[in-house]
């Protein structure tokens, strides 16, 4: 679960970290497809980490592993301490996941739904009651939490997402593009939302296509591209880095030179 | 946001396996096609449809006993036509009405033709509306009266029913001559008509009813059962990955396994209350049809609640495999759609072996209780003709425990495939083998 080097207060402050996590799979469409190749992250507590990458990078796939949807082919995931593949339960438990495809049930209303994910990860009735009351006014369900999922705007489906995934407390969140497909209000609510998990010492791993996310959001940034992290640092070092003065440049001169590479 | 997990206490396995049944359960009966063919279908359907059978059964009897037949009598020249038959048909047609099963035949004498068919063409040909005709040959060289020929056309209702009715008056009237030519001749009646026998059925009409319920419902508990897990064992696997929260599903904080089984039990638990309501909807209907049928309302057909009762179990067993077999097969469609397609085959393999369980000769023996859906259709069959074989019972129950065992074995196999996430499109039921080969995701 551990390595050698780590010390505890190194352990204790890391709220995800990888070593050489790699993912192959055959599909009957594309064949045999390399989805990570060997990544290596860290992300600490309190920290804003931003994956970026195009299409098919690999930050999906990423994602799911860390959050035990899927199983790595090789290397390492830890999530709060917990290695993925020996105690995948346990990190479901210690995590908040969020993404396009984490679809509410369209049957169940927003409330059953937050009650539904209390009850299961073990929370006592009037506990969870008074968390889902918090979280009703926090994020402003009020008006439409006990409609069925169905009936939500995109905006209010996001919104109660975040409240599914916050709702047991996590100190690890993990977040797939989580401001595609939202207006400019519901996406600047969720901005904030990420930013204030920092304040609550939340480990936040979110990925995006979106540059000026990054650029305002992020303690520090990988590029993903090809399954391989290509780069990684704060906004500062990555420009320092590449000479370049926005993020869409040092994403695009990241790519350019990984294509390079991989031509020679 | 502070990391609080010490202050929950997760759920045990089964309890999570429960909650995420409760959750499917009410997830599924919220969609209006799972409500429709689980409750409103037995609730409603089958009452209305036996009723119209009966409304319409009445009817036509109805309809019967109303129409009116033309027939007519004719003879080729040196013929002779029995007064007294005449008279007899006569006497019917002018029978007042007494009840509404009262036949009316108007008779028509046609008169002279040289053979049966030619009278027939020439008074169709004259009448339109002619229905039956009872032709008269003379007798043959040796002086032996020839058989009258009844003409009709069997492919009009209206023919048909005046040929059966005139076959009667013919009969009645050759019983009476035969009678008055034995009391002539004072002799007994019955010397004449050579070896006299009447047909005598000595099953009671309860068991007569037992009997059709047992060719019935157990045919009708698998199909149920099947129907039944369709809907909702598609809509929590292939329905699920259609509507994009097969990953919520697949992050929820307890095994996964509990999962899975949670699914298969809430798509059991529809399918049982399917089963259940079906056959008391339709026992019902069909009881009080039989009741209508069978003596005319002498008979008073009772629900076999016991049988019912003492099926439950073997019922619930068979269902588990039902509902997990069709669980782990519909988990191969990603959509709906395909879902219901891969299905479609699947449901056959349960209904050709119920139907076969039904058939005439085949018993509850030792051998049959292993035969999957063959036995459970036999041990309600047994149950409902009032056998009892408690080792076959015993013997089948057994078997259904392993054949559930297994197809929950394989659905879990199915449901925790990594596959499910990663493949773009639908397995096809071929490639099933190379599936459960693949990669299994966390647990």
């Amino acid at each position: 679960m551990t390595t050698p080097t780590d010390s505890p207060e190194q352990l204790d402050s890391v709220g995800i970290r990888t070593e050489g996590l790699r993912k192959v799979y055959s599909d009957s469409k594309r064949g045999r497809v390399v989805a990570l190749d060997g990544l290596d992250l860290v992300c600490q507590r309190g920290e804003i980490y931003g994956l970026l990458g195009p299409n098919g990078a690999g930050k999906t796939t990423c994602l799911r592993m860390l959050s035990s949807v899927l199983s790595p082919t090789a290397g390492k995931a830890f999530v709060d301490g917990v290695e993925v593949s020996q105690d995948p339960l346990e990190v479901r438990r210690r995590i908040g996941f969020l993404s396009t495809s984490t679809g509410l049930y369209p049957r169940l209303t927003g409330r059953e739904t937050l009650r539904y994910f209390g009850e299961l990860q073990g929370m006592q009735a009037q506990q969870l009651e008074q968390r889902i009351e918090e979280l009703i006014h926090v994020f402003e369900l009020s008006g439409f939490v006990d409609g069925p999922g169905s009936s939500f705007s995109t905006g209010q489906k996001q919104k109660l997402s975040i409240a599914r995934a916050v709702l047991h407390e996590p100190p690890v969140l993990i977040l797939d593009e989580p401001t595609l497909g939202l207006d400019i209000l519901a996406s600047s609510a969720m901005i904030e939302f990420i930013s204030s998990a920092r304040s609550h010492n939340t480990c936040v791993l979110f990925s995006t296509h979106i540059m000026s996310e990054a650029e305002r959001l992020c303690d520090r940034i990988g590029i993903i591209y090809h399954g391989r992290l290509l780069t990684e640092g704060t906004y500062d070092q990555l420009r320092e880095e590449t000479g370049e003065e926005y993020l869409d440049g040092v994403f695009l001169s990241a790519v350019r030179r990984a294509d390079e590479e991989l031509e020679v | 946001m502070p990391a609080s997990r010490s202050a929950h206490r997760s759920p045990s396995l089964w309890q999570a396996t429960l909650l995420v049944a409760r959750m499917e359960l009410r997830s599924s009966l919220r969609d209006r096609q799972t409500a429709i063919y689980s409750v409103v279908l037995p609730i409603c359907l089958y009452p209305i449809l036996f009723w119209m059978m009966i409304q319409g059964a009445l009817l036509v009897q109805g309809r019967h006993e109303h129409t009116t037949v033309q027939v007519a009598i004719a003879r080729a020249p040196g013929a002779t036509v029995p007064d007294k038959l005449v008279d007899a048909v006569r006497l019917a047609a002018d029978a007042p009405a007494q009840g509404p099963h009262i036949e009316r035949i108007e008779p028509e004498f046609v008169g002279y033709a040289p053979d049966a068919e030619s009278a027939w063409a020439e008074w169709t040909a004259r009448d339109p509306r002619a229905d039956a005709l009872l032709f008269f040959s003379p007798p043959d060289d040796q002086g032996n009266e020839t058989p009258a020929i009844l003409c009709y056309d069997s492919t009009r209702s209206a023919s048909v029913l005046a040929h059966d009715r005139l076959a009667k008056r013919v009969k009645a009237h050759a019983r009476d001559v035969r009678a008055d030519r034995a009391l002539e001749h004072g002799i007994d009646p019955s010397d004449l008509q050579g070896v006299n026998f009447s047909q005598r059925d000595l099953a009671d009409d309860r068991e007569k009813v037992a009997y059709i319920l047992s060719m019935l419902l157990p045919l009708l508990l698998v199909v149920m059962a099947v129907m039944g897990a369709f809907f909702p064992a598609v809509d929590t696997s292939a329905g699920e990955r259609e509507r994009g929260t097969h990953e919520t599903t697949m992050l929820l904080p307890v095994p996964r396994l509990a999962v899975h089984q949670g699914k298969i039990l809430s798509v059991c638990a529809l399918a049982l209350f399917a089963t259940g309501l079906n056959l008391l909807a339709l026992g019902l209907s069909a009881g009080h049809l039989l009741e209508m049928i069978a003596s005319g309302g002498k008979i008073n057909v009772e629900l076999p609640l016991a049988a019912l009762a003492m099926v439950a179990p073997f019922a619930m067993l068979f269902t588990f495999s039902v509902s997990a077999i069709m669980c782990g097969i519909a988990a191969l469609a990603k959509s709906f759609k395909e879902g219901q397609a891969l299905l479609g085959p699947v449901q056959l393999l349960f209904i050709m072996p119920a139907m076969a369980g039904v058939l005439p000769g085949i018993e509850l023996d030792l051998r049959t209780a292993l035969i999957p859906v063959v036995n459970v259709v036999l041990v309600f069959r047994s149950l409902l003709r009032g056998e009892v074989l408690p080792i076959e019972y015993a013997m089948t129950a057994l078997s259904l425990l392993i054949y559930a065992w297994l197809s929950i074995v394989f659905a879990v196999r199915v449901l925790s495939r990594e596959a499910l996430f990663l493949s773009t499109e639908s397995t096809p039921l071929l490639g099933l083998l190379r599936f459960l080969r693949s990669p299994k995701g966390t647990r």
